[in-house]
């Protein structure tokens, strides 16, 4: 393990309700998205000199139309941060909002800066395509068979998944099942109440009736996405959409979803300076690659580098946020290393809550912040996903 | 003159019939407002509302395209009566029950406005009894208007006057339903079901009776009682399943009431069984029972007397088809007279009963024979109706025939043929059809619209004027009516089999061209019936193909596109005046020509990758250059924006289920004309010609140059056969196939921009073709079609 020049905390997180993509946030930019989260997250620091963060590093799948132009400059002024805050996107799918909080902590870590924002957001809902608004392969993908995986759409990587790990139909849709089940009971205990800023939507809709243009408020407070209704009978009804003969259908798939999340990082210094209560620990950030036509296994690599760099044992995580990209997948990282069912996703995964590509990493980092902080019992907690093209990563907190 | 403009209708009752007459309103372009009772739950126009969303779920589709259900309005009795005033034509479509209808009409009445057409669409009922529930004011705007079901794909419309509908709006009403809306309308007089239900329905009782009385089975009878003799391949029993059995029943029942002294009124009830299933509710294809049942991949048949389901198969016996098979149809009708197997006494029985009945009461139920036919033929698929079937069998012997089975008390009725059944040598002439009450030949009607039908549908007997020849080869004629626009547009028609395109029909386009270009104003490339092709001729290619003759199979191909240039630039307009099926290379031309003229049932695809191959007679040029000049129109000047969608359409051999759709899938311009009524298309499409003309037509000058989407387009267009491959929904030959569509549409293996020119275009096409077929899975496929007559799945 490499030497640190100092320890990184988390002193906030936060994030917007997730909403289904063409849901509540329809009408909402991903730019808003993020501006939102970010006065949320720097509000919860009373005193925080904004002029003070150093930088803010936002993840994003799809940085491109309405997410473009480098979305976290934007979102940091429209978030009306001084001019002086800079802002960065990076991109790496579905990892990109834990990229952003590792690579802020690493900026903390190296003694370059005190106060730093990690953060991801992500509208589904305005970038209809999972290519983004223009598809545009490289011909050399095809012209040479150990390229095409490149090529695979997420859900037949999650086939191939499902026969390789032998995981059944049967298996994906009781998990899908169970992860509604969680989800749901968490928002009936209110769980998820202290890590999400409502949103207050404001819409500009014609009325047809009075020639004007009428405004429309409403606030949006929960994820969208679980459904009390979901049964093993209706999940054993869809069909499979990405195989003739396959078993990954819409219900056992995450969700298409708009959102955003931010977490708010401090130096040891800057916590004293602000007299603030660090709520974790940063321990560690690992990435790894995996062939891109098994694309989901990525967490099976990511996972153990992770607890090797920081010498932590996968038995002291008492809570793991393993992102739902597939049922199939979900299952067979979690059997392939041993997870405990009853660690992962406590309170529901993707399939159940949805799952904003870039934005995700930060919004589980969030749920995590918020478990920790519910339960002094908790020590280790680990956010960890897939990646398209053939990767996983994985981020390690301790509670403080 | 005065032009009559129907801006809105409105339907009064969501049902099955309402809502679709409304869908097929929309499909023509007119709005509706569709109203029904306020729902007691909910939004009030709740019924309404779910009658629209059942519309789009219905196969086959009442609407033309899913989103035409837009022009539609729901609404409600209460909330929105006073919009009808809106309208210029009401229909009411509401339950057959007279109390209701009335009631209804008390309440409407003061809200239509007095220039407005108020037509019921009763079956049965009759219109002067409900014309006396209307206020006085009204009765003269009154009238019956009868859709078949399901009524965008039934022709006929009956309209049915009752004492006092003002004739003016008969014939403005008869002009809209046909030209407007695309039906054949055939005037009834106002009798108990009509004309077409009334022939129908008496056929089906008497088909019911032998079938008792010989003891046969339904699916017996239904093996003999449909396309072998010219009827719909349902046939009887079948019929009624799809029909409904409770609708069957019904139109039974109003046989019963209203009819106590027809001389067959003991044969007006409907059998035991019937009953029983429409009161367990087993009502044929909708409840998923009735004389038939679908249990897993069988189909059982309906036992009589037990009520049970049992196995179904019966063919037709050999020597009824032997007999039938006879194209001389006096002699098909001695042989089945003759013939001791019952079956064929079975088929002599129902058509004397019919013939017997249509003779006998011709004079109260049509204006004439001609009505009575069209009207079984367009309202119940016969291909022939009664009296022309008769008139083909010899009227005279089949006369004496009848009037020898009626003394010796074969017939269902006892009652003799009227006198002048003897006193004439058929019904349809060339003055015209015979017509009872006045003894005379009535000959068409002079309306001006049936001036854009410049060949009605001929009865047997009809004599039509075939115009003259200009030119032809041994599978096309150029000729023309003959008539004042036949001397500026002739007609190019093709004589193949199902129109299918081989050499000599390729010859015959380019020549045709060549002479309207020194001598016409343009050209109509029209068939005189459905389809218009069913693309390339196979069956021409295939001893090319099986002596390996590659170089052979390129020159058709190049011939092929040379047709698709000359048609493009022609130096007068050539109008595809399409109707029904446009495949292939058959919706080649129809991309090519200046314009395309389509009725509205047109089917049209590029489906060649159902036989390994891609379009290549300029069909995949053709697209690669429209993306390219509708890109050039937007900021980004992306074509893959226009290929992906066509890219689909072609790989999956999608064909359009209309001629609407068509142009929504990009197989049709937005400047080619969609029209209702197929019988109107060479009128359209020989003015649509002259119109053209008359604007100094020029056609457009080659492009000079066309940016194409290239490797990169390719390679984006690969992704998604990657994935569909990779998911087991692909063969490895589907993929090879769907890549060369790719490699056409973006113009080969060049830079994405690279510019180039409409014959590389063509040569890239024509080059992916010729390799396709030097391929064995290609060679399979295409020999399979040809003797299977279904694509091959390797």
């Amino acid at each position: 393990m490499s030497r640190q020049i100092q320890d990184a905390y988390i002193v906030a997180a936060t994030r917007t309700p997730v909403a289904k993509r063409k849901g509540g946030f329809r009408n909402v930019r991903p730019d808003d998205l993020l501006a939102h989260v970010l006065r949320a997250v720097t509000a919860k620091v009373p005193g925080l000199e904004l002029g003070e963060i150093a930088d803010v590093i936002v993840g994003c799948a799809m940085p491109e139309a309405e997410q473009g132009m480098n979305v976290a400059r934007i979102g940091a002024l429209l978030a009306g941060f001084p001019d002086t805050v800079p802002g960065i996107t990076i991109n790496r799918f579905c990892s990109s909002g834990l990229n952003a909080v590792a690579d802020a902590a690493a900026r903390i870590q190296l003694g370059e800066a005190d106060v730093m924002i990690g953060a991801g957001t992500e509208s589904m809902s305005v970038m209809p395509q999972m290519m983004g608004n223009k598809v545009a392969m490289n011909p050399a993908v095809f012209s040479q068979a150990e390229n095409v995986g490149i090529a695979f759409g997420m859900g037949l990587t999650a086939e191939r998944v499902a026969q390789k790990y032998g995981v059944s139909r049967q298996d994906q849709d009781a998990f899908a099942m169970e992860s509604h089940r969680r989800a749901c009971a968490a928002i009936a205990a209110g769980l998820f109440r202290d890590e999400i800023s409502p949103y207050l939507v404001r819409e500009h809709l014609p009325d047809l009736q009075s020639n004007a243009v009428r405004v429309v408020e409403r606030w949006i407070e929960q994820d969208e996405g679980p459904r009390a209704d979901s049964s093993l009978e209706g999940l054993a009804k869809l069909k499979p959409v990405f195989a003739a003969q396959g078993s990954v259908t819409a219900g056992n798939s995450s969700q298409m979803s708009d959102g955003a999340g931010a977490v708010l990082l401090m130096s040891e210094a800057a916590i004293k300076r602000y007299g603030v209560t660090p709520i974790a620990r940063y321990c560690g950030f690992s990435v790894a690659g995996v062939p891109p036509e098994v694309m989901g296994i990525g967490p099976v690599e990511a996972i153990p580098k992770l607890l090797r760099q920081t010498g932590v044992s996968q038995s002291d995580i008492g809570w793991i946020e393993l992102n739902e990209a597939f049922a199939a997948q979900a299952l067979a990282v979690m059997r392939t290393l041993g997870l405990d069912a009853a660690k992962v996703n406590p309170q529901g995964g993707a399939i159940a809550l949805g799952h904003p590509l870039g934005a995700t990493g930060a919004i589980r980092v969030a749920t995590l912040m918020s478990a920790m902080q519910h339960d002094p019992g908790l020590r280790y907690g680990m956010v960890s996903m897939c990646i398209g093209t053939g990767m996983g990563a994985a981020g390690l907190f301790e509670r403080v | 003159m005065s032009n009559f403009i129907i801006r809105k209708v409105a339907i009064l009752g969501a049902g099955v019939m309402g809502a679709q007459i409304a869908a097929h309103c929309a499909n023509a372009d007119v709005a509706s407002i569709l109203f029904d009772l306020p729902a007691k739950d909910g939004d009030p126009n709740g019924i309404a509302k779910r009658a629209l969303d059942s519309l789009r779920k219905l196969e086959p589709s009442p609407l033309a395209t899913t989103d035409r259900v837009q022009y539609i309005e729901p609404a409600n009795y209460e909330q929105h009566i006073g919009r009808l005033s809106e309208c210029d034509l009401i229909i009411e479509a509401i339950a057959e029950k007279m109390e209701w209808k009335l009631d209804l009409y008390r309440k409407v009445a003061p809200y239509i406005r007095p220039d407005a057409i108020f037509a019921t669409n009763t079956s049965g009922l009759s219109i002067n009894s409900l014309a006396e529930g209307c206020p006085a004011s009204l009765r003269p705007r009154f009238c019956g208007v009868h859709f078949f079901n399901p009524p965008r794909y039934m022709s006929l419309v009956e309209l049915i006057p009752c004492h006092g509908t003002q004739a003016k709006l008969l014939d403005e009403l008869e002009e809209f339903l046909t030209t407007t809306l695309g039906k054949s309308v055939v005037r009834a007089p106002d009798n108990p079901n009509f004309l077409a239900n009334r022939v129908g329905v008496f056929s089906i009782l008497a088909v019911m009776h032998h079938t008792e009385r010989m003891g046969l089975r339904f699916d017996e009878v239904d093996a003999i009682t449909g396309t072998l003799i010219g009827r719909p391949k349902s046939a009887t029993y079948r019929t009624a399943d799809v029909v409904g059995l409770d609708t069957m029943a019904h139109a039974i029942k109003t046989m019963t009431d209203n009819l106590p002294h027809d001389p067959w009124a003991q044969h007006f009830s409907a059998p035991a069984w019937l009953h029983a299933l429409v009161a367990k509710g087993a009502l044929g294809q909708k409840t998923g029972a009735g004389l038939y049942r679908k249990e897993g991949k069988q189909i059982k048949v309906l036992d009589p007397h037990t009520l049970e389901y049992r196995d179904n198969g019966a063919v037709a016996p050999d020597e009824l088809v032997e007999i039938l098979k006879n194209k001389d149809v006096a002699k098909r009708f001695a042989l089945l007279r003759a013939s001791d197997h019952p079956h064929a006494q079975f088929l002599w029985a129902i058509f004397r009963d019919v013939f017997h009945y249509v003779a006998y009461q011709l004079v109260h139920i049509a204006r004439n024979a001609r009505d009575l036919d069209l009207a079984m033929r367009w309202g119940f698929g016969w291909q022939q109706g009664p009296f022309e079937i008769w008139q083909a069998a010899g009227w005279k012997t089949i006369a004496a025939a009848i009037q020898d089975d009626i003394v010796a008390g074969r017939s269902m009725s006892s009652a003799p043929l009227p006198p002048w059944v003897f006193d004439v040598d058929g019904v349809h002439t060339d003055q015209g059809s015979f017509d009872a009450r006045n003894g005379t030949m009535q000959a068409r009607s002079v309306l001006p619209v049936y001036q854009r039908q410049i060949f009605p549908e001929p009865v047997l007997g009809e004599k039509i004027d075939a115009g003259h020849t200009i030119w032809e080869n041994e599978e096309v004629r150029m000729w023309s009516p003959n008539d004042d626009d036949g001397k500026h547009v002739p007609v190019l028609s093709f004589k193949s089999k199902m129109c299918a395109v081989g050499p000599v029909v390729l010859d015959g386009i380019i020549e045709a061209v060549k002479r309207a270009e020194h001598e016409y104003k343009g050209l109509v490339i029209w068939q005189p019936a459905a389809p218009f092709s069913v693309g390339a001729n196979l069956k021409q290619i295939r001893p090319v193909l099986e002596a390996g003759d590659f170089a052979g199979l390129e020159a058709i191909v190049a011939k092929f596109q040379q047709m698709s240039q000359t048609l493009k630039y022609a130096q007068v307009p050539v109008i595809a005046a399409v109707n029904g099926m446009a495949l292939g290379g058959g919706c080649e031309i129809v991309m090519h020509a200046t314009r395309a003229v389509c009725a509205l049932e047109s089917y049209i695809g590029l489906v060649e990758v159902g036989v390994g191959l891609i379009p290549a007679g300029g069909g995949c040029k053709e697209f690669a250059l429209r993306s390219a000049q509708a890109a050039a129109r937007t900021a980004t000047n992306d074509p893959m924006n226009w290929l992906q969608n066509i890219f689909q359409t072609i790989a999956m051999a999608n064909v359009s289920k209309s001629a609407r759709q068509a142009r929504e899938m990009g197989l049709l311009r937005e400047q080619d004309i969609v029209i209702m009524n197929p019988a109107e298309l060479l009128y359209v499409a020989r003015k649509t010609a002259l119109g053209l003309a008359a604007s100094s037509y020029r056609p457009a000058l080659p492009p000079a140059g066309i940016a194409v989407a290239g490797r990169g387009g390719i390679a984006t267009l690969e992704m998604m056969l990657v994935n569909m491959r990779e998911g087991g929904m692909i063969s490895a030959h589907d993929y090879r196939v769907s890549k060369a569509v790719a490699t056409a549409l973006c113009g080969g293996e060049v830079e994405s921009g690279a510019v180039v020119s409409e014959q590389w275009l063509l040569d890239v096409e024509r080059a992916l073709f010729v390799d396709l077929l030097r391929t064995e899975e290609t060679k399979a496929r295409l020999i399979h079609m040809l003797e299977v007559g279904k694509p091959l799945r390797n």
